[in-house]
């Protein structure tokens, strides 16, 4: 959350100048805004009038690198590089690191392989110390590299911009939530209820089984006084002892 | 004598001092000759043959610290000082000493005021609070409460400042009234917290333990639980229209839910179902060795019992 408070004077700063301008002028300014080293979000410059003015007009392809900043990858511009003005290279590293975003959207495990071919990287260190130095020390990602199972899982992404129909399916994934976490309390309460109800049964069992012993203890003590308590030397007086005290 | 203060200055209270200031007082009214206690007052109606009040509840007082910067005053910690009966007022030199200790371990704070106990603030407590006006221009004055009222729901502590009210034609000071709120030190909260979940100390049942656990759980759920509930809310309204779209908002939600689901992965269910396993093995062998172990007692009892029975007749024992 710390990196929405980094880019929100830049942010303001950004919308403030383009509400400013007009038509080509615009085009520089979304030039530096799409390559700040700092600035992840567009949407807001993309709700600026002036830069919607831009469709249609000749300077459209600025507003189509806008939107491609906001919503698109680096595959999408390697698609369309025909239509689309070049890049510069600060421009390509901040894609590639939208990129990432947008990938850690869908799984949270990445494998290396998908990796390097999303983003156009060759070898595994190359991969790495783009993961490492562009995403992970810019804040935007947190995660841990395993390069035995060759997979980076992800534990922490910066929201990119939404797209229009995403606010549908986040809102399904909060009720979905929401019931889990209602079902977990109920299940809870029950099985608070459950000991409860354990342990008064064990303490009636345990209460029965003494009341028993008292019992026996008590018809014991009268049974003792028919036996012989002290054992005579001949067998057969041991014997008619014993038995007496069976009975 | 207490009304709202005007002064502006908000007052921070630390769990420290309350702690403090409850342990002085119990420590000070359990080491009283006779004890003042629930049972002491039989005792002594008995031997004295006439009926005798309990003796009174001792004050006691003592210095509170912290911080003062611009308008908030941070009251940090506080230490005891002793009281002269006979002149009223604090032992000075006692209080220096002790000043001067506490500045070597906290260079930062500095003395705002002075605490005592009791129900309410009195005049005699005029006299303390003009004695440290030298040291602090604007001194506080931290009352606790020491009887237990259950059907209070507040903290039975009320800070005092001091403020010059005409009374009568006569300016005087008086005692008005602050209000103040908790601030916590990560370590204060824990020990709090440690406090206010004391399992009871025989033990219970393994029921009573069991649900202590789950209902700290059930709780912290809960408080989870409505937090989504405003999110989902407020992203209902926002489709809705009802909200202005706010953009960096969207963008945090978004990244929370990327988090979820966070107990479905196959690593998670593998740990978690081998602890399980281990769990329910071990609690079955602990059961086997106390069952083993009860089966062996009876055999015994049951030897010692009929053991001349099957010694003398020759017959074979019993198992």
């Amino acid at each position: 959350m710390d990196i929405e408070q980094k880019q929100a004077d830049l942010i303001d700063h950004f919308v403030k100048q383009a509400s400013a301008l007009q038509g080509s002028a615009l085009c520089p300014l979304i030039a530096e805004a799409t390559s700040n080293t700092s600035l992840f979000a567009f949407s807001e410059i993309l709700a600026i009038p002036s830069v919607l003015q831009l469709e249609g007009t000749s300077n459209s392809v600025y507003l189509d690198v806008l939107r491609l900043f906001a919503h698109g990858t680096w595959s999408d511009y390697k698609r369309n590089a025909g239509c689309l003005p070049q890049l510069v290279p600060e421009q390509v590293l901040k894609l590639k690191q939208l990129t990432v975003l947008t990938l850690a959207e869908t799984n949270k495990v990445l494998p290396y392989d998908q990796l390097m071919q999303e983003l156009d990287v060759t070898n595994v260190r190359e991969l790495e110390d783009f993961l490492i130095n562009e995403c992970m020390y810019a804040g935007i990602v947190r995660g841990k590299l395993d390069q035995l199972r060759r997979c980076f899982e992800v534990q922490f992404a910066a929201g990119r911009d939404l797209r229009p129909g995403q606010l549908g399916s986040m809102i399904h994934t909060l009720s979905n939530w929401l019931a889990t976490s209602d079902n977990l309390l109920m299940s809870i309460q029950e099985k608070i209820k459950w000991a409860d109800s354990m342990s008064e049964l064990d303490k009636k069992h345990r209460k029965e089984v003494e009341d028993r012993v008292e019992e026996v203890k008590k018809s014991l003590s009268l049974k003792k006084l028919q036996t012989v308590s002290r054992p005579t030397l001949t067998s057969e007086g041991m014997r008619r002892s014993t038995l007496n005290l069976v009975e | 004598m207490a009304s709202s203060s005007s002064s502006g200055l908000t007052f921070k209270l630390h769990p420290l001092v309350i702690v403090n200031i409850s342990d002085h007082y119990t420590r000070v009214k359990s080491q009283m000759h006779p004890p003042i206690g629930p049972y002491a007052n039989d005792n002594s109606n008995g031997t004295d043959g006439a009926t005798s009040l309990p003796p009174p509840v001792p004050r006691v007082y003592g210095c509170v610290i912290g911080i003062q910067r611009g308008r908030t005053v941070e009251i940090f910690n506080s230490f005891e000082l002793l009281y002269d009966p006979s002149t009223h007022s604090l032992d000075r030199s006692f209080l220096e000493k002790k000043q001067d200790l506490y500045k070597k371990v906290f260079p930062n704070f500095y003395i705002l005021g002075w605490y005592s106990t009791g129900s309410d603030a009195q005049e005699s407590d005029m006299h303390i609070h003009k004695a440290l006006m030298d040291i602090n221009e604007s001194p506080v004055y931290v009352l606790l409460n020491p009887s237990i009222n259950h059907a209070q729901k507040d903290l039975p502590v009320t800070i005092y400042e001091s403020e010059l009210h005409v009374i009568d034609g006569i300016p005087q000071l008086i005692f008005v009234r602050s209000n103040y709120t908790i601030e916590t030190v990560e370590a204060e909260r824990i020990s709090v917290d440690h406090v206010a979940h004391l399992k009871p100390s025989d033990g219970g049942s393994a029921a009573t333990q069991l649900a202590a656990h789950l209902t700290g759980i059930h709780s912290a759920i809960k408080m989870l639980n409505s937090r989504i509930r405003v999110l989902h809310y407020y992203l209902l309204a926002m489709q809705k229209g009802d909200i202005l779209c706010e953009n960096s908002l969207l963008r945090q939600v978004s990244s929370l839910l990327r988090r979820l689901p966070a107990i479905e992965s196959e690593k998670f269910q593998d740990d978690f179902l081998m602890e399980y396993n281990d769990t329910l093995l071990i609690t079955y062998l602990a059961m086997f060795t106390n069952c083993s172990s009860t089966m062996n007692e009876l055999v015994d009892k049951f030897n010692t019992a009929y053991d001349r029975h099957s010694r003398r007749g020759g017959r074979t024992a019993f198992m």
